[in-house]
């Protein structure tokens, strides 16, 4: 759910045109142009860089080498830390020497899940002009004059830092006096220049260089004035993945997997934001970032992980490489044939340069390389990978109670439903509306016997209101985000007035976690989860609709340091509070709108606020897609569309898309039509039924797939080049994806469509092979297809939940590959408990397999014939069609 | 790989009912009795299978129908007796899931969950609301009995007003051509006659006017003549602000020459004929500047030097000169006789006019649906009311739905009505007021069954999509006849 005010202004001067010109408001968020930091970073020419390394000062340890570097343009001394990390890894953190005061970091055990594990690196050369590292199969390249960092594996440069030398490091400095006639400019902007010309010529440095750039040491953006009483404080640099056509990663973004290129547009810009109905295949902010990137070509595949929090910006050429560099640093393919390189630019406002290079080889090593840092998704409990029903709002219990009955009496599964915002007593969290709920434990328990359970959205805007004791407790404990002045922060949001706990203290989310007690949060039980939403956060009448950027946070730092945190840090304290409750057993379920990296470990994201539109079908898979390449692997987006009302066809293959993507909700707004799946016209109920009991006969299946991604960091919902790297065909294909490796989806997502062209991967195998093939798809019927070779357990009992199957006896199908074998697992443990399989391998289950269907065996086996010839569903149809055995 | 296709048969069940397998009715029981192959067909033919694979816990029928006591076909049925209550065929997925769907328990007999038997208690609550259905449904029928007759008579009552309406209608026209005849006699000699007395005073006024304005003229042209040389110059014109066309607070020379009609100075004959009827209605008389409104000091008395004020003009004395002499009385009467036909005809239009309306009203009243048997007209022309904690509902059936707040403010249009639905069962009612960014507001209204009319809830289930429950007597059916009271078929 969810949106802003400025819906109200927007509808009001569109009502006639509603059908035509919904989009977003850019007006309402930052250009390049108008954010200080991005323009002077975006203004630099590629050349030569001004910072040299002073070798005098290398100090190397085993997995370390630590040396200063100089710009030999204002004499600002930065230290260059370079680490040897187990797993491929490298990271590169530059910082200044001598911080006026220490620079934030983002603490240890937070994003990172722990000190990654360090891993030798021997100096192999040391020569005049660089020095060479190894690492693992790896050299790393240090070039003193001008500074750059080259990363080469085996022997191909993968990696480049700084060779455009675009380094910009905003050393912290003091404010220049103002002088008396500047104390109230008529125009700060125009004030700005003076002012920093007087702070050049005070500054220690003997410099005065060209930075006479605007919005230094303050900024207004629209009415708001942000008065950066830290300054410039800026980093950025450059880098570059030499003999690489495509890169991916960044999001969120409503874009293709594959990353454009920015030359003609604003950088892709990650600074977390609640964007009212968002427009698509652009570059802005959406709700969550996350700083990580990879590259990926037939060879090989490498990436970054950026470990800022500021409001980060990244600019993307394709170039190509400089042979001529890399002849004298590695044995590079003869040949003049130019190579391709893809270069990309990070800024970010504050903070500073902490660099992870990931230099897989293969994309699942990179995926693991990544989770060695941040973490992996976190098993979810089993119904949270079920169909979940969710409104805006479930009116109250007899809302509630009939959903559900109709639900059953239609015979359609689902596991969860959620109460959005109305259900609290006026915007108040943790309470209910004693009018519409006034017994909401009974509500709970009527659908838990059934095995379901219940969301309710918890956000973290607290009513300032002096009767309601989680915003006075809060108030009491002073822990609430300040404004600049050091006063409680008040900004607008759903209950009108308020305030918001600083999540950036630990002891703010110890203190949020302990509400979820079953003591302090009154009519919860048990099968309660909850829903994070508004928590970029989203403050209505805020600059870009956010946080002011001088916001004071917990140890001194502003929100100009932590912004893209803040959300993160909410779902990471709910998780937290979830696993309190239940004294560390119960698996937590927290659905969050904002995020950044590493919000893997506590839950769910959603794509937010879309729109019940064809196109918003369609991107729902690339941003999916890139989500997952982002270690946010247990993501979707809302089924039907968030705003509007989709109609009957799109609301069915919405149905029929999410149900093989892996977080799976229909959603929608206030004021649409109501549309649970039991009021559509028959012939499509009866459709979207069979989507839906389709996901539960696949719940092993993703159970499995989401144990593996717990393990490994792996994708859930992958690329194609995932499983096939040397497909350069699937580079940037979206439309298209693999579940694991075992099943290939193609969602129809185009109106009226009655069948698809589909790619088949994998030159050798038992798809009809590296070629692409129209295939049906009449409105019931959903493209997905499993890989000669490969066994999928399936439960073809569908019962009422997910959790009236556990059990119930499997189905394997089996599909057999050229040699007549196949291959396949499945994991099994407690789907609610937190404690995980018995290493071992052991442990005892009701269930059994029930059926096993093979197929692609060239006679049919006696006694399978009727079964055999029982299988309708097209899935298996196609199935047979396509597999060669 | 070797590809075996294998099932494995968790223990075979045992029927726990002698003669019939579990989760079969004794209406289907003769299906599965085993015939002497030890053969079982299913039942739609689809195949055959031994009979020990009945309820294995394995689906061998597309029909579902070898595993009436097991969730193993999705597409089965699993039937509980639930005696002491109503038998119930359940889904086969609920078999063993455990969820108690059968009162009796059948459904749950691998102990996942113990399930209590309530088929008694709930039969008999069952029966308890059966009984209480059928009063309410008994008397309830009885009364519709009567609305429907009410109904009836106040239909034939309406068609009967109607003919009488229409009788007295053409009636009424024969008397009205009579009354439009009279009324146009009695008119003519009446205009005549006020027209000549019209005629005769307008002519006497023009020539009273006229010397008037001749005077009026001659004043102010004497008044303007400042020099008295006999003519009105445009020096003149310049003191009067009055002439201040584009109002800059100076009267221009062009501006005192378009006064007088682009001359420089006119005498006297020119400025009454051509000047002064274009002026007079602006002209005002030149106030000395010292007599200007020097409003009186409030406090201080006025000094010698106060002039008083110029009090306004005493109104002519030509009021009542103006005024047309009354009619003389040949001519009053002859008004007096044309009022009395006028009025005569404008009572039996009126009363024309009144029928049509009536004959409008009953004809939209015979021609609402009111049910199959006219039942709910009974209803119309009435208002319920519910209130909850926000809003007072009001439903007018066939007319309107409305909603006000309780705390006050004005009413709200949900809707008109608009048709029925559902086989009589719901009414819809209309394109009442825009919501903002929605929908025309609209209610559906459901019927049931109660012994009185009464809106019982109102509720919005989709944003200005609104529901109402109103009971009535006039939805209950005639209740079943006794003889299929009884409605346990096993015990």
């Amino acid at each position: 759910m969810a949106a802003t005010t400025i819906r109200l202004s927007y509808y009001l001067c569109c009502l006639l045109l509603i059908v035509q010109v919904h989009s977003v408001n850019r007006d309402n968020f930052k250009t390049c142009d108008q954010s200080g930091f991005c323009k002077r970073h975006r203004s630099m020419q590629p050349g030569n860089s001004p910072y040299i390394v002073l070798m005098d000062s290398l100090k190397i340890s085993s997995s370390q080498i630590s040396v200063q570097l100089l710009n030999t343009k204002t004499n600002v001394r930065l230290v260059l830390d370079l680490y040897g990390l187990q797993g491929n890894t490298a990271r590169v953190k530059i910082n200044e020497l001598e911080p006026l005061k220490p620079r934030y970091e983002i603490p240890v055990g937070d994003v990172l899940i722990g000190e990654p594990k360090q891993q030798d690196l021997k100096v192999l050369d040391k020569g005049a002009g660089s020095i060479t590292l190894g690492l693992e199969d790896n050299k790393i390249v240090v070039s003193y004059s001008p500074f750059r960092i080259d990363f080469i594996a085996g022997e191909e440069p993968v990696v480049s830092i700084n060779a455009q030398g675009l380094l910009k490091f905003e050393h912290f400095r003091k404010k220049p006096e103002a002088q008396p006639e500047e104390q109230a400019p008529a125009n700060p902007i125009e004030g700005e220049e003076k002012k920093e010309e007087e702070g050049e010529k005070k500054e220690e440095e003997k410099k005065p260089d060209n930075e006479e750039e605007p919005g230094l040491w303050e900024e207004t953006y629209k009415s708001f004035h942000d008065p950066k009483p830290n300054g410039p404080a800026s980093v950025g640099i450059d880098v570059s993945f030499p003999g690489f056509e495509n890169v991916y990663g960044i999001p969120e973004h409503a874009e293709s997997m594959a990353l454009k290129t920015t030359k003609d547009t604003d950088p892709y810009r990650l600074f977390n934001l609640d964007v009212f109905e968002y427009e698509l295949y652009n570059p802005m902010a959406l709700y969550g970032s996350v700083p990580v990137m990879w590259a990926h070509n037939e060879k090989s595949t490498v990436g970054i992980y950026w470990n800022n929090a500021a409001e980060t910006w990244i600019d993307i050429r394709s170039t190509t490489a400089d042979k001529n560099f890399f002849s004298k640093i590695a044995d590079l393919v003869k040949g003049n044939t130019e190579m391709a390189q893809m270069d990309t630019h990070w800024f970010s406002e504050s903070g500073v340069v902490d660099i992870f290079v990931m230099l897989g080889p293969r994309p699942k090593d990179v995926f693991k390389q990544y989770a060695a840092l941040t973490g992996s998704t976190e098993l979810p409990p089993l119904f949270a990978i079920a169909y979940h029903q969710c409104r805006w709002n479930y009116n109250d219990q007899d809302d509630v109670k009939n959903v559900d009955a109709n639900m059953d009496s239609f015979d359609i599964p689902y596991d969860v439903i959620w109460l959005d915002i109305e259900h609290t007593n006026g915007k108040r969290y943790f309470t209910w509306d004693a009018h519409k709920f006034p017994s909401s434990k009974d509500m709970i328990n009527g659908v838990a016997v059934k095995g379901r359970k219940m969301v309710t959205i918890v956000d973290p805007h607290l009513k300032r209101d002096d009767n309601y004791n989680v915003y006075t407790d809060a108030k009491n404990r002073d822990m609430m985000v300040k404004g600049g002045g050091g006063e409680e922060y008040e900004g607008w949001c759903w209950p009108g007035s308020s305030s918001w706990p600083d999540f950036i203290n630990p002891e703010v989310r110890n203190w949020w976690a302990s509400k979820f007690q079953y003591s302090e949060y009154g009519g919860s039980t048990p099968d309660l989860y909850i829903w994070n939403d508004m928590n970029e956060p989203s403050v209505f009448n805020g600059p870009e609709i956010t946080f002011h950027k001088d916001v004071q946070h917990y140890g001194g730092t502003e929100n100009r340091d932590v912004h893209n945190l803040y959300g993160f840090y909410v779902q990471k304290a709910t998780a937290e509070g979830i696993l309190m409750r239940s004294n560390n057993e119960q698996r937590p379920f927290v659905l969050t709108r904002a995020f950044f990296a590493g919000s893997q470990r506590f839950g769910a994201v959603w794509t937010g606020d879309n729109m019940g539109e064809w196109s918003h079908l369609k991107v729902s898979n690339p941003m999916l897609l890139t989500l997952n390449l982002a270690g946010i692997t247990f993501s979707g987006a809302d089924v039907g569309g968030f705003f509007r009302n989709p109609d009957h066809e799109l609301q069915t293959r919405w149905y029929q898309a999410g149900s093989f993507q892996p977080f799976f909700r229909a959603h929608a707004h206030i004021d649409t039509k109501r549309r649970e799946p039991f009021l559509l016209p028959e012939e499509n109920m009866k459709i979207v039924r069979e989507a839906i009991r389709k996901r539960y006969t696949y719940l092993p299946f993703w159970y499995t797939l989401f144990y593996h991604g717990f393990r490994s960091g792996e994708t859930v919902m992958s690329p194609l080049w995932v499983t096939y790297p040397e497909d350069k065909s699937t580079f940037e294909m979206d439309d298209e994806y693999l579940l694991g490796s075992s099943l290939l989806v193609k969602p129809i997502t185009e109106q009226g469509s009655v069948g698809t062209s589909v790619y088949f991967p994998g030159k050798d195998e038992s798809y009809a092979g590296s070629q692409n093939t129209y295939v049906n798809a009449p409105l019931d019927k959903i493209p997905v297809f499993q890989r000669g070779g490969s066994i999928v357990p399936r439960k073809m009992r569908v019962r009422r939940s997910s959790s009236l199957m556990a059990s119930d006896p499997f189905t394997l199908i089996i599909c057999l590959d050229k040699q007549g074998e196949a291959s396949g697992d499945f994991f099994k443990n407690n789907i609610l408990q937190s404690s995980n399989a018995d290493p071992s391998g052991k442990g005892s289950t009701k269930e059994w397999v029930e059926k096993l269907i093979i197929v692609g065996y060239p006679k049919l086996p006696q006694v399978s014939i009727s079964q055999l010839m029982a299988i309708h569903s097209l899935y298996i149809t196609a199935m047979i069609v396509t597999a060669e055995c | 790989m070797y590809c075996i296709y294998f099932l494995l048969i968790v223990g075979v069940k045992v029927s726990a009912e002698i003669g019939r397998p579990r989760g079969v009715s004794i209406s289907m029981a003769s299906k599965y009795e085993p015939n002497d192959q030890k053969i079982f067909r299913c039942l739609d033919g689809s195949g055959t299978i031994p009979y020990e694979h009945l309820n294995d816990d394995y689906c061998d029928c597309a029909d579902g129908s070898d595993e009436p006591g097991t969730s193993a076909c999705t597409n089965g049925k699993f039937h509980c007796t639930n005696a002491g209550y109503t038998p119930k065929n359940v889904q086969s997925s609920r078999v063993n899931d455990g969820v108690c769907d059968c009162c009796d328990g059948s459904d749950e007999y691998e102990g996942k969950i113990e399930c209590v038997n309530n088929c008694k208690e709930l039969g008999k609550k069952m029966r308890e609301e059966q009984d209480e259905k059928r009063r309410l449904q008994e008397e309830g029928f009885k009364k519709r009995e009567g609305f429907i007759a009410e109904a009836n008579n106040m239909m034939e009552g309406k068609k009967l007003k109607i003919q009488e309406l229409e009788k007295e209608k053409t009636e009424l026209q024969d008397k009205l051509k009579e009354l439009e005849a009279k009324k146009a006699e009695a008119e003519g000699p009446e205009k005549e006659a006020k027209d000549k007395h019209e005629q005769a005073w307008k002519e006497q006024k023009e020539v009273r006017d006229k010397e008037r304005s001749a005077i009026k003229a001659r004043e102010a042209f004497d008044e303007l003549d400042l020099n008295k040389d006999g003519f009105v110059d445009v020096l003149e014109i310049i003191p009067h602000m009055e002439f201040d066309i584009d109002s800059n607070g100076v009267v221009s020379e062009e501006e005192a020459k378009e006064h007088l009609e682009d001359n420089e100075k006119v005498d006297f004959d020119e400025f009454s004929s051509r000047i002064w009827g274009n002026i007079q209605s602006i002209y005002k008389k030149l106030v000395p500047d010292d007599q200007k409104e020097v409003p009186p000091p409030p406090v201080e008395p006025q000094g010698e030097t106060g002039v008083p004020a110029p009090t306004e003009e005493p109104q002519e004395d030509a009021v009542d000169e103006d005024k047309m002499p009354e009619y003389d009385e040949e001519t009053k009467a002859l008004i007096a006789a044309a009022d009395e036909a006028r009025k005569n005809h404008e009572e039996a239009d009126k009363r024309s006019r009144d029928i049509d309306g009536e004959i409008t009203t009953l004809t939209s009243y015979l021609n609402t649906d009111y049910g199959k048997d006219k039942e709910y007209a009974i209803l119309r022309d009435n208002c319920y009311e519910y209130t909850d904690r926000e809003y007072t509902y009001k439903l007018c059936p066939f007319a309107t739905a409305s909603q006000r707040p309780k705390a006050g403010g004005h009413e709200t249009n949900l809707g008109r009505w608009g048709r029925w639905e559902n086989d009589y069962k719901v009414q819809v009612y209309d394109h009442g007021q825009n919501c903002w960014n929605g929908p025309d507001r609209s209610v559906k209204v459901h019927l049931t069954c109660g012994p009185e009319h009464q809106l019982t809830n109102a509720y919005e289930p989709s944003r200005c999509e609104y529901a109402f429950d109103f009971i009535t007597p006039c939805a209950c059916n005639q209740p079943p006849q006794p003889q299929d009271k009884d409605p346990h078929d096993e015990l």
